[in-house]
């Protein structure tokens, strides 16, 4: 009953072909935006008798520190989102890292490399907290670090009476002990700045993790697929508990170049940073679902947003416009992803 | 002659370097059901991508009573009167059976306000009309899988569809919840509805089809009427070449005891809904493979859970592995001990999807890969290489994401994971389900090589060919008791089905179930 009777007259309507991107292109997505921001820096550059200023060695070395903390952040964030988790608090810890650290040296006369072990500890028992309420009382990631910044901010108003703590350098109390003052310096003959260059050594040590370690192998697994990934015997709390605690101690670290960059520490500081964290991410390529993206990535984003940030500077744009050229890239970026998952 | 309901031709259609379908026909006639057969991979679900617009072919003609027909997109084909019942259900769990039909098009009142009354009235109609005895004031989620699946028919209907695909619509169904399927495609014909159904099971389908079409390597492998064509027929089709033995030889097990269970107990879950283990006792010897049988709801699967540590701390009694008493309080107790698990649903508890082959090989090994947490690429490398090869997993490479494959292979990755921790007890939970026949007697002779190995195997099914085909010995489960274990030689199906459903009057049931147990063996 299945004989042909009628002539094939409808080959033609099915016949037009999709447009289709290739794969390649979404893998390397943050690197072509990368790569067109800073040709398009280059070409919107003021120039100064000919020499295009962007380009200058020390615009761009000072774009990287400029970034170092939302970059040291990003990385952090990174991981957590890629247990499908987030970390709101990253910007609070940075706060309290900051304002800590301007106690502990003028306040309290600690030495530096005590203050920093002193911080970084915090910061990593902060976020180890928080991943374990998450992990074990299976509380939202997102509720936990929401509360988490609060407490964070609250601590550090504690901490320093609600005041900013300027740093002084010198010798004997209540200064700073001088070589707290390299973070705000640069070396290779004043080139590279010191936050950069602490920036640069997180990136590294990330990325031969993420490429490396078992550890991010289980990151990934239980992103993609938690259920399998505890079946298949993974640890499953204690890598979150892990991932949680990197992202904190990294907003400690961040923190301490926060203050040691502006030469004070404040409670306020590091308002909305976890914002930009997520931004870089998200740009980066990471899904919010989890189970997908790299570090490398993030770096591309946060290299991203320190250039816009640094053109448009460079340019006198309204801070305001900034936000807003921000906010339609972070829409381009998740809308190329999405347009990703769709084409699959 | 009259022009069919639903004609596609020569349709053809490429994913990369994958050629998926090189030239399919479909022709379904109005108030036919159409079988559409064919091993895991033979390109059913592209080809019913293609009908309901979610995938464009690259060449090839669609026609619906004799008019070309394109899809864009599902929208479209839900227009043109094409539906698809899918395995996993699109419908709003939260929401009630009304709530869920009228999902997107709410009757309103002149107040532009929701019409209640006559979403209640329509909703009683619509099930009334397909014969589906259904309060429409439940929620979904609290309706059984075969409820939930007539409620989608019913939508379906109640959006003029006249093609429905159901994609293997009896596969997470019990006995009873199958027949009331089978009761409404009657009714469905009646109203010149045209239903293209995909099964493995040859037994189904002997029962619901008119006609069938059997699909090879992305090709119309035939074209067949069901009341004249035999069974070992169309699975010659389906297979190219008549698998010779389903089921391998086996040698006898071993003495030494491997696994002891004993008074094994476990709480409930606060959550409930669980068929707990109750007091069972079990042995389990090196080199033999022991059965796990029940009806649906008997604890098969909350049994292998329990030995697997995934019930924690609710556990009771003793577990011992070659005499000496295990902790199970998680899986990595279990997989430390020794103990592998390949549990019942491959994508939502076996693979991370988005992975590749090899890292899905590799997840549960890699601490014993690595040296101190630091990855070795070359011992990975040629874990997964040896995997690949051991196994005869299908795959393009072994960085191909894990979902490119198809069931039978993705399963085989499950298995590969869990060897290569050396298990010395595999633990099994319906381990060839929504695999194909060529699959399964791979997956069978693994099981055999790997207790001719000294491995202590328990494999839970719900299908009892295979247990008898496989096993040495058979324990019934029922309530989380073991009511009975029985030899695999001379058990028979309705000694089984007996010990299964004793006190449960559920002899219509289990007669109906032996009928189709016994069709779908003589597949094998």
């Amino acid at each position: 009953m299945s004989v042909d009777t009628t002539e094939p007259t409808a080959e033609a309507a099915t016949k037009r072909r999709r447009f289709v991107i290739p794969e390649r292109f979404f893998t390397l997505q943050s690197y072509v935006a990368l790569i067109m921001v800073f040709l398009a820096a280059i070409v919107f550059s003021p120039r100064r008798g000919g020499e295009i200023v962007f380009l200058n060695s020390e615009n761009l070395l000072n774009i990287v520190r400029a970034v170092s903390e939302i970059g040291i952040l990003a990385i952090g964030m990174t991981f957590v989102i890629l247990i499908a988790g987030i970390d709101l608090s990253v910007g609070a810890i940075l706060g309290l890292a900051a304002t800590g650290t301007a106690s502990l040296l003028m306040v309290h006369d600690f030495g530096v490399a005590m203050t920093i072990l002193i911080i970084l500890t915090i910061g990593l028992a902060f976020g180890a907290t928080q991943g374990y309420l998450s992990a074990r009382l299976g509380i939202q990631a997102f509720i936990v670090t929401l509360a988490g910044l609060q407490v964070a901010r609250g601590l550090a108003r504690i901490w320093s009476g609600g005041q900013g703590i300027a740093l002084a350098y010198g010798d004997g109390a209540d200064v700073a002990p001088r070589a707290f003052s390299l973070l705000n310096s640069r070396t290779f003959n004043g080139t590279v700045p010191i936050p950069a260059l602490i920036f640069a050594g997180v990136g590294v040590i990330a990325l031969i993790v993420v490429r490396k370690t078992v550890f991010a192998r289980h990151v990934y697994a239980i992103g993609g697929n938690e259920r399998a990934a505890r079946l298949s015997g993974i640890p499953v709390t204690r890598v979150k508990v892990t991932v949680f605690a990197i992202s904190g101690l990294l907003a400690a670290l961040a923190g301490i170049i926060h203050a040691g960059q502006l030469n004070q520490g404040s409670p306020n500081d590091g308002m909305g940073y976890e914002l930009d964290a997520i931004a870089a991410v998200v740009i980066g390529g990471t899904s919010l679902m989890g189970g997908v993206g790299t570090v490398s990535g993030t770096l591309a984003g946060a290299l991203l947003l320190g250039i816009l940030n640094n053109i448009l500077a460079l340019n006198n744009i309204d801070s305001n416009v900034q936000l807003l050229i921000k906010g339609v890239i972070i829409v381009a970026a998740a809308g190329i992803q999405a347009f990703r998952s769709q084409q699959k | 002659m009259l022009v069919p309901l639903l004609q596609m031709r020569g349709i053809v259609k490429h994913f990369g370097g994958v050629h998926a379908l090189r030239g399919v026909d479909l022709t379904v006639g109005a108030g036919e059901v159409h079988a559409l057969l064919g091993e895991n991979g033979a390109g059913k679900s592209t080809l019913m991508n293609v009908l309901s617009g979610v995938v464009r072919p690259d060449e090839g003609a669609i026609e619906i009573d004799g008019e070309p027909v394109a899809f864009a997109t599902p929208a479209d084909a839900q227009a043109a009167g094409v539906a698809m019942i899918h395995q996993e259900l699109d419908l709003v769990p939260q929401a009630t059976v009304t709530e869920n039909l009228f999902l997107g098009r709410e009757p309103r009142t002149r107040f532009r306000t929701l019409d209640r009354a006559a979403m209640r009235r329509h909703a009683r109609e619509l099930l009334d009309d397909i014969g589906i005895e259904l309060s429409p004031s439940r929620t979904l989620s609290s309706l059984r899988v075969g409820e939930q699946q007539m409620v989608a028919i019913a939508k379906a209907l109640s959006l003029e569809a006249r093609i429905l695909v159901m994609d293997e619509p009896t596969s997470a169904l019990s006995d009873s919840e199958v027949e009331r399927l089978f009761a409404i495609l009657p009714r469905l014909r009646r109203r010149g509805v045209g239903v293209v159904f995909i099964s493995h099971r040859m037994d189904e389908i002997a029962v619901v089809a008119d006609r069938g079409t059997v699909m090879r390597d992305g090709r119309n492998a035939g074209t067949f009427v069901v009341a004249e064509t035999a069974p070992a027929e169309v699975i010659r089709m389906m297979v190219g070449q008549p698998i010779e033995q389903l089921f391998p030889d086996r040698e006898p097990p071993r003495d030494a005891v491997r696994l002891a269970v004993r008074g094994l107990t476990v709480a409930e879950h606060p959550g409930g809904g669980r068929t707990e283990p109750r007091d069972v006792d079990l042995e389990v010897r090196a080199g033999e493979v022991v059965g796990l049988a029940g009806l649906l709801g008997a604890g098969r699967t909350e049994l292998l859970d329990a030995l697997f540590g995934l019930a924690g701390h609710r556990l009771s009694g003793t577990v011992e592995l070659d005499g000496a008493p295990v902790r199970l309080a998680s899986p990595r107790d279990a997989i430390a001990a020794g103990i592998g698990y390949v549990p019942e649903d491959r994508r939502v508890s076996g693979l991370v999807m988005m992975e590749s082959v090899a890292a899905n090989i590799v997840l549960s090994a890699l601490p014993t890969l690595a040296r101190a947490g630091w990855r070795r690429a070359s011992r990975e490398r040629s874990a997964v290489a040896a995997s690949i090869r051991d196994l005869h997993i299908k795959t393009a490479s072994a960085e191909s994401a894990v979902g490119t494959l198809s069931g039978g292979n993705q399963q085989k990755v499950v298995f590969a994971r869990h060897l290569l921790r050396e298990p010395r007890l595999l633990l099994l939970d319906d381990p060839t389900r929504g695999v194909d026949i060529g699959a399964k007697s791979e997956i069978y002779r693994l099981l055999a090589r790997l207790a001719a190995g000294g491995m202590a195997v328990l494999v839970a099914s719900s299908e009892l060919p295979e247990l008898l085909g496989i096993c040495d010995r058979i324990a019934v489960l029922r309530g989380g008791r073991v009511v009975t274990v029985l030899d695999g030689r001379s058990a028979t199906q309705e000694a089984i089905l007996a010990a299964a459903s004793l006190e449960q009057h559920t002899t219509v049931e289990g007669a109906s179930t032996a009928a189709r147990r016994e069709a779908s063996g003589r597949q094998g």
